[in-house]
């Protein structure tokens, strides 16, 4: 059972309308909505990782991996993180807001962002992963 | 602090509703703004959104969700009725109000829309009373005082269209003491019990009183709390569903006052991008020939459309699989629509002509600087984004966007979880913790005292 859906109001019979209700926080109410619809989210997510895992599908690779981030991003944007930086982009690197996906022996100027950060309520959850400007090829 | 404002916005698609204390305008403190779960009466979706939705059935009335669900089984011929606030701000209010429900919404021909509007306002006051019960601070009210949000009419007789829509709510709380809390089931209410208690409701409303805000105000309002430098002037842009308002504002002191002449109202909003949407999957599924393959690609992508749309504006393309096939949707296709390419004229013009009515009184009152913000579910829509992003300035005003959700709803105490929904609340917020003087018009019903003199 989700037991984060907490669902208010419905004056169930059995319930007294001045039963205190639990005390929950605006906060824990809100992190409750976002959840109930982030849960059908990252269910489909994983039931696509499955898929995609086992490779017994007609649907391609490249399809379902598309289906998979879209879930994992729907899931995420309904928790309210935010990404940080865009995909492919150069930035001048710092050490608070990059991670390095291989560490190199000398840290350059310049860094290529390799996958974006996640971010919530002004917290970095993941940093933003970069790599060396020169090594995508691309200039 | 047990004095209360609660502010209603019945939507398009969806009805909200938030509270305030009553003195947050002057001591404001992100923590005591209440969005209430009024949607938490129904088992599925976000619990801050309520569908504005009524469903005639064979012998119930359903609402809500399970309005919408039912309306979806039904078919194509069958509706729900939904456009509530566009029945409300047509100019001769009375006479739309006393129109028959067309057959697809009430196939037994029996209800008039002011019928169905007095249902859908039960419903919700039942949902709101339901929700602020539930909330730890808003429950403690000694007093609640009752606001609604529209959007401005423009016959200009705000007053007189006022005293008709406070005499509706009147009339539902009437109806939904009399129907009890059964309103709320995902079952609804017979129409017998309807026939019988609706009359009685609509003889004997309850004494009401409201006051009414209009939309853009309230979006200003919430944009402008907790800012040292109150914008003097404003920019509203609001898609939601049915329709994009564009709004412009002055602002001295706690006043706000609209322009009237730069207001604008589109169309097209979020049911229109739904239906390119559609249209677009439909002609990128060639294999689809059949009309009953057509009819069931087509329920899909509605089932899954705010799904589909959130991954287009935010990541640009959307992809959708049905019956083994996987199909994408990307931003690009929309932009090439015939249609939506009218609707972003549209909209360009309309913002451009909202701006030099404001530039004008910029000047006239010695002042340089715009805000622009946008609100509604449409708020994170890259167009709308880029909208207002357009800071050209013209002599020496300059345009500054605001974003779609202010620095307070990213306080730490949210933990991350109203920004994503605070554009679709943000007028229900907006209008809650406005001060009495933004109001356009106030005062109620009360029969009993009328009759009696
Ligand atoms: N994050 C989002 N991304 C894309 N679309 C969204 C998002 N959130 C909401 N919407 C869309 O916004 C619309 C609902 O917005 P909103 O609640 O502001 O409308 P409304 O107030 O009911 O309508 P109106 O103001 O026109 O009467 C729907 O079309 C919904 O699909
Ligand atoms: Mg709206």
């Amino acid at each position: 059972m989700p037991a984060v859906k907490a669902k208010p109001g419905r004056p169930k019979k059995s319930a007294a309308p001045k039963r205190a209700a639990p005390r929950a926080s605006l906060a824990d109410a809100l992190g409750q909505a976002a959840w109930a619809e982030a849960d059908s989210a990252l269910a489909e997510a994983l039931a696509l990782c499955d898929e995609a895992i086992s490779g017994a599908t007609d649907v391609d690779q490249a399809a379902l991996l598309d289906l998979l981030s879209q879930s994992l991003a729907r899931a995420a944007r309904k928790r309210g993180f935010t990404r940080l930086g865009a995909l492919g982009a150069k930035e001048a690197f710092d050490r608070k807001r990059h991670d390095f996906t291989n560490p190199p022996k000398r840290t350059p100027k310049t860094v290529r962002i390799v996958a974006r950060g996640v971010a919530r309520a002004g917290e970095t959850l993941v940093k933003t992963r970069v790599g060396p400007v020169r090594r995508t090829g691309k200039k | 602090m047990s004095a209360w404002t609660l502010c209603v916005d019945f939507g398009t698609a969806y009805s909200k509703a938030a509270a305030a204390p009553r003195n947050a305008w002057s001591r404001f403190d992100p923590a005591s703004v209440r969005p209430l779960m009024i949607g938490g009466v129904q088992e599925t979706g976000n619990a801050f959104l309520l569908e504005s939705a009524v469903f005639v059935d064979d012998d119930r009335i359903l609402f809500g969700r399970a309005a919408m669900a039912r309306a979806e089984e039904a078919g194509r011929k069958r509706m729900a009725l939904r456009s509530f606030k566009t029945l409300l701000s047509v100019s001769d209010l009375d006479r739309a109000l006393n129109t028959s429900a067309p057959a697809s919404v009430d196939p037994h021909r029996i209800f008039q829309m002011r019928d169905l509007i007095v249902l859908y306002l039960a419903y919700l006051l039942s949902a709101v009373d339901a929700a602020a019960a539930y909330d730890p601070m808003v429950r403690d009210a000694t007093s609640i005082e009752r606001r609604y949000a529209a959007p401005a009419w423009r016959s200009g007789d705000s007053a007189g269209m006022h005293q008709s829509i406070v005499r509706l709510f009147g009339e539902a709380e009437t109806l939904r003491h009399a129907v009890g809390d059964q309103i709320l089931e995902p079952e609804g209410i017979s129409i017998q019990a309807v026939s019988d208690l609706l009359p009685k409701a609509m003889a004997e409303p309850a004494p009401y009183e409201m006051g009414l805000i209009f939309e853009a105000t309230a979006a200003a309002a919430y944009t402008s709390i907790g800012l040292p430098d109150s914008g003097a002037h404003l920019i509203v842009v609001d898609m939601g569903a049915g329709t994009t308002d564009i709004a412009a504002l002055a602002r001295s002191g706690a006043r706000l006052s609209e322009l009237p002449e730069a207001r604008v109202t589109l169309k097209q909003a979020g049911d229109f991008i739904d239906s390119v949407i559609a249209n677009i999957v439909l002609a990128n599924s060639r294999w689809a020939k059949t009309q009953a393959q057509q009819t069931e690609l087509w329920r899909a992508v509605q089932r899954h459309m705010r799904d589909i749309k959130e991954a287009v504006f935010e990541e640009g393309r959307a992809t959708l699989r049905h019956e083994g096939k996987v199909i994408s949707v990307q931003m690009r296709d929309i932009e090439r629509d015939r249609d939506f390419k009218e609707f972003m004229k549209g909209l360009a013009s309309a913002y451009q002509f909202g701006l030099e009515v404001l530039r004008d009184d910029v000047m006239a009152r010695g002042r340089t600087e715009i805000q622009a913000i946008a609100v509604g579910g449409g708020a994170a829509a890259p167009f709308i984004r880029e909208l207002i992003k357009k800071t050209k300035a013209r002599g020496n005003t300059r345009v500054t966007a605001r974003p779609a959700t202010p620095d307070w709803a990213h306080a730490r105490e949210f933990r991350g979880n109203l920004a994503p929904v605070f554009p679709q609340l943000a007028i229900s917020i907006g209008g809650a913790l406005a001060p009495e003087q933004m109001l356009a018009a106030q005062g109620g019903i009360n029969p009993r005292a009328d009759a009696q003199t």
